[in-house]
């Protein structure tokens, strides 16, 4: 659900950006950003099979 | 760089960017090939690209909307690049099919390294900035973009909420939830 909800954020954001001030469509912008590292840092939990 | 090539070059980026988001529906679509958790959040980052852009078109270039786009590039980078090294293990056969002999998401990571070129080049001519006086006109090239692009997001919104349901998205998406459900 969290990935149909950021969908739908960036959507309203580029309405913002497009139809709104631009002062709201930053702001709205840094707090998408923000849940979608969020959002990463949540599903990044695998260990990396990594040797060097 | 003058002010009106400067927003051409943008509808430019954001006809790419609604390339790059087409792409992905084609190979969802037509390969059968249902996007991951890092898929998605890397197809966020791309339509997250296109705000800057929208941003200039709408009240003229200036450096704070590349900067935008430029953190969205970085950290779809830093989206692709995890999803480059869970597969970079000798024998891994990586994740989804390969188009052209790279994955998509190693495709995504040299869309990100090239946003962030570009967008180091176009900081660097300033010209642009500079008020001409002139009025700002929006040509119907520059403002189809942006129309694409948020049609394009919004059809992501249907897609990810038919293929995850209400619940968390599954690691490894082989159906749409959503139609599992329907009778």
């Amino acid at each position: 659900m969290e990935f149909t909800a950021l969908f739908l954020a960036v959507t309203v954001v580029m309405v913002v950006a497009w139809w709104g001030t631009r002062t709201l469509a930053l702001a709205l912008f840094a707090a998408t950003l923000l849940a979608s590292i969020a959002t990463y840092l949540h599903h990044a939990s695998d260990v990396l099979k990594l040797s060097f | 760089m003058t002010r009106s090539l400067a927003l051409t070059l943008n509808a430019v980026g954001l006809y790419a960017i609604a390339l790059v988001l087409t792409v992905a529906f084609a190979a969802q679509l037509l390969l059968d090939e249902l996007p991951c958790p890092l898929c998605l959040i890397q197809r966020i980052q791309f339509a997250m690209l296109a705000v800057g852009p929208i941003l200039n078109v709408r009240f003229g270039p200036r450096p704070g909307h590349y900067a935008v786009s430029l953190f969205a590039a970085i950290a779809g980078a830093a989206f692709a690049a995890r999803q480059i090294l869970l597969h970079i293990m000798p024998g891994d056969p990586g994740y989804g099919s390969a188009l052209f002999g790279y994955h998509y998401y190693t495709w995504a990571f040299i869309g990100f390294a090239v946003a962030i070129i570009a967008l180091a080049v176009v900081l660097l001519l300033d010209e642009q900035f500079r008020d001409d006086g002139k009025p700002q006109s929006r040509s119907a090239f520059a403002r189809a973009p942006v129309w694409l692009v948020i049609a394009l997001t919004a059809l992501n919104v249907v897609s990810t909420l038919m293929e995850c349901g209400f619940g968390a998205c599954p690691d490894n998406p082989l159906a749409y939830e959503l139609l599992k459900r329907a009778p």
